[in-house]
């Protein structure tokens, strides 16, 4: 049987996925952290005194560290694979990647386990960020 | 190509499950709760999980270990790590196996064939390790990867069996050695589409060197194609083989519960067959029972090379005698 054929076979006994549900869901959770990351973002400039760059920052970075204290206490998987790309497409989802990453590891050493294995998921978001921040930034310094 | 057996015998066997499959219809022998099994890492315990169902089956049978001629293991570990190091503390020569989620039943045709020569007993060891293989073939365990409907889930546990020549209820008959497919079919999320396939090419050739039809058996249970690739392999054996089949049965489909099924395509990994035929299908009334072990051969590495997913499926036909 030719590889098309087959193909219809599947396609007729398989369920499809409900990607109107999951683009709605994901579209709500990732609007409800744009607005709470905002209002704490503002919280640190009007009430702190913060200045609007480095709260953004300080946003960020509180993002990253509690995404990935949730993921080490075991119960992000779960809140992710609901989420779905509400919470992978954040920052969130990349610090969860990495601590899942070196969790999955750490019986294998800090080295040849954790060090090595960390950025497995997340070392492509990094390295091809890199290479497009250098060719923005190549364009702005020409314009 | 079919062998036909005249002395092995399934005497006994030990199974072991995991929490999640707790609440199965499967009654298993012992019931774990720990993943980690009290061990550093998901690999080693499930090493440890093979290591007492061998320690436990042999304490069933009144053996001692030297009685056993041959331990044979396979599990889907990378160099079979689990049944290696499960067998490094048993003093018994050693044959490791690997045909993915076929491996029980390769392991079936090669223990009776051992059988017909001079070996007295075998057992034979699988095991699966649900959070060892998303870490093996999928995500991080703690990543929560996104599930596709279609995506199975594999099972956690552990079985042995004891093979030997001194007849018994469970009778080996024949075993059909199925040859490696690949239609091209690349979606490693889809197992059951992967491997119907093998599943039906083995099936007709095993009714075509018997001489039988599918109707002599009472049940025909795969592997672990799930709720999807069972209907599919139903579909494809009506166009390609013409072989009409209204008494298949996925074990993975049946080991987990309707609610679960919605989430999930069913169970998944060698142990499910195992688990299945000893936890349920030979307490029940199945006179005749054939064997479809299917195997998805594939890797990270393949699946990253943008290679097709190819897979192997095993045929062994027992009979029940009571």
């Amino acid at each position: 049987m030719k590889l098309e054929e087959y193909k219809k076979i599947v396609d007729k006994n398989s369920s499809k996925e409900d990607k109107f549900k999951n683009v709605f869901i994901s579209f709500i959770i990732g609007g409800i952290m744009g607005v709470l990351c905002q209002a704490f973002c503002t919280f640190l400039n009007k009430e702190i005194g913060i200045k609007l760059e480095d709260a953004s920052m300080y946003t960020t970075i509180m993002l990253i560290v509690v995404s990935s204290i949730f993921t080490g206490l075991g119960f992000f998987d779960k809140v992710v694979s609901f989420a779905k790309c509400g919470l992978i497409v954040p920052t969130t989802g990349f610090a969860h990647a990495m601590t899942s990453a070196a969790m999955d590891h750490k019986s294998e050493g800090i080295i040849k386990g954790i060090g090595s294995n960390m950025f497995k998921l997340a070392g492509s978001i990094i390295i091809y960020g890199i290479i497009i921040a250098f060719f923005l930034a190549l364009i702005k310094g020409v314009i | 190509m079919t062998l036909e057996f005249k002395n092995a015998y399934i005497k006994n066997s030990h199974t072991l499950i995991g929490r999640n499959e707790h609440k199965t219809q499967i009654k298993a022998d012992t019931n774990l709760t720990d993943y980690y099994d009290n061990e550093k890492s998901v690999e080693q315990a499930e090493a440890s999980f093979q290591r007492k169902t061998i320690e436990n089956l042999i304490k069933k049978e009144n053996l001692k270990y030297e009685d056993i001629d041959i331990l044979m293991g396979g599990d889907l570990q990378s160099q079979i790590f689990a049944s290696s190091f499960a067998s490094r503390k048993f003093n018994i020569p050693f044959l490791g196996i690997y045909s993915a989620c076929a491996t029980f039943v390769q392991g079936l045709i090669q223990s009776a064939n051992l059988l017909d020569n001079n070996v007295k007993n075998v057992i034979l060891t699988t095991s699966a390790h649900n959070l060892a293989s998303e870490k093996q073939f999928r995500f991080p365990i703690e990543y929560g990867a996104l599930r596709k409907k279609v995506n199975t889930f594999t099972a956690t546990g552990s079985v042995s069996a004891f093979i030997t020549k001194t007849p018994s209820n469970v009778k080996i008959e024949y075993g059909t050695i199925g040859s490696v497919v690949d239609l091209g079919y690349n979606d490693a999320n889809n197992f059951g589409a992967c491997m119907a396939p093998s599943a039906a090419k083995v099936i007709s050739e095993h009714l075509n060197d018997t001489k039988r039809k599918i109707d002599y058996y009472d049940i025909v249970l795969t592997g672990d194609l799930g709720i999807y690739g069972l209907n599919i392999l139903k579909d494809y054996l009506k166009k390609e083989y013409k072989i009409e089949a209204n008494n298949l049965v996925d074990a993975g489909s049946i080991l987990f519960d309707k609610n679960e099924l919605e989430k999930i395509a069913g169970g998944s990994g060698p142990i499910c067959l195992p688990l299945i035929l000893f936890g349920h299908i030979l307490k029940e009334n199945y006179k005749r029972i054939l064997l479809v072990g299917t195997g998805s051969l594939h890797s990270k590495t393949s699946c990253n090379l943008g290679e097709s997913i190819p897979s192997v499926s095993h045929v062994i036909s027992l009979e029940v005698i009571k």
